[in-house]
């Protein structure tokens, strides 16, 4: 009896990892890099560049990453070899639309894109489904130029000098 | 293949040395006006999209691309993947050693997902561009039909003058079945002036140190005669102030 119960434990963990390697990342480590557009004159738009790798612990190679970024999914761009699980997102739109602070990027793999896609079509709330990971990003804002131009503000200091040099002479003459 | 429409449109245009579009001129950069941008739209309008007009320029020309794509294809070719790239540059100046931005557009039109589609610039040579983030050549597994994906690389110019922005190569496999790549161009933004630092800071930098240095040349002649007018004031005005209040 008790064999028989240990042989079905042994089955029952070949079964889990046969059906966890399958394509199923786990325990994904990730090692990321942000790019955010700094200044105006940069760039038009705001970009995010993340670059970023992905080691499974399950030793997983050659994954299709998709991210989710304001509602939209978009396809992750593989880089480098082809199974070194390297991958770059880049997301652009108006600086508007973009202003400084923290933006999250939820990661999926296919099973969990197929999820995402389901509840896209019909409508559902998106965030009830769990990403691979997410990614984290901090843009600081896009500095598009002084508040003050540097002519204004001498020519401020130039004035104030020659209004207190004025009404000096104008009560001297008094 | 009507994916190398533009690049033939941009090349064509190139030939011609006055059709270099004014903005990118020198002097242009120098006194911009406002009129030179409109003028300057016609076939140029991949290389900047500054305005909104620029993109939406951009769009009616990729549509019209995706239905010229159409119009010669029979029934079965609908079943194909078909990809239309676009690649822009982002940036208002093209500043040395400022990052620059480029990004491409990969749209599907067609009726099947693309496979294994790769992407690949090789028109930066190393000696004039360094790449700051992201990467010039890359690959996705599946572009689904009807769906886009954008790719951004942050490059730095290293030297001044004028470059050709030519057309990146995309290919891919058109169908599940096939093994055969197909092979794209994007659209080339065209030829744009790099500006050296020293001219884009003359024309864009706050100055401080400039203007420090003129506060500090005219000092003498204000502070001198202030102290003097200072000095008389306190030695002599105190009783008469205080009548005056």
């Amino acid at each position: 009896m008790a064999a028989t119960g240990k042989v079905l434990v042994v089955f029952a963990l070949c079964m889990f990892s046969i059906v966890a390697n399958g394509d199923m990342c786990l325990g994904p480590q990730v090692t990321s890099q942000t790019y955010t557009t700094p200044e105006a004159i940069v760039s038009t738009e705001t970009v995010f560049i993340v670059e970023f790798s992905v080691a499974c612990k399950n030793g997983l190679k050659n994954i299709n990453l998709y991210a989710e970024f304001g509602g939209k999914t978009v396809p992750a761009s593989k880089i480098g070899e082809p199974n070194g699980n390297k991958f770059q997102l880049s997301l652009s739109d108006e600086h508007k639309k973009l202003p400084s602070g923290n933006y999250q990027v939820r990661v999926f793999d296919e099973e969990g894109y197929a999820w995402l896609r389901k509840a896209q079509r019909s409508g559902e709330n998106l965030d009830n489904i769990k990403p691979l990971f997410t990614l984290d990003l901090s843009h600081s804002g896009v500095w598009s130029g002084p508040v003050l131009q540097s002519e204004f503000v001498a020519a401020m200091t130039a004035i104030f000098v020659w209004w207190s040099a004025y009404t000096a002479k104008s009560r001297l003459q008094q | 293949m009507s994916l190398r429409t533009p690049t033939r449109r941009a090349k064509a245009s190139n030939l011609d040395a006055s059709d270099v579009p004014y903005r990118y001129r020198y002097k242009a950069f120098l006194r911009p006006s406002p009129n030179s941008r409109r003028t300057s739209s016609s076939g140029y309008n991949l290389a900047c999209p500054t305005s909104q007009r620029d993109k939406m320029k951009l769009w009616i020309a990729a549509l019209l691309l995706a239905f010229a794509c159409y119009l010669p294809c029979g029934a079965e070719d609908e079943t194909e993947a078909r990809l239309l790239v676009s690649k822009n540059i982002l940036n208002q100046y093209l500043v040395e050693g400022k990052d620059l931005t480029v990004e491409y557009r990969i749209f599907n039109v067609g009726g099947s997902s693309a496979l294994d589609v790769q992407l690949k610039d090789d028109s930066f040579p190393e000696r004039d561009f360094e790449v700051v983030q992201g990467n010039l050549r890359v690959s996705w597994g599946r572009l689904a039909p009807s769906s886009n994906v954008t790719h951004a690389v942050i490059l730095r110019p290293l030297k001044s003058g004028y470059f050709n922005f030519t057309s990146a190569e995309v290919s891919y496999l058109p169908t599940e079945g096939s093994t055969e790549r197909q092979l794209g161009y994007s659209s080339s933004p065209g030829e744009g002036g790099i500006v050296p630092l020293k001219e884009f800071d003359r024309r864009f930098s706050p100055h401080v140190l400039d203007w420090l240095v003129f506060a500090i040349m005219t000092l003498p002649s204000l502070g001198i005669p202030f102290l003097l007018w200072f000095g008389s004031k306190t030695k002599y005005d105190t009783p008469k102030s205080k009548k005056g209040n």
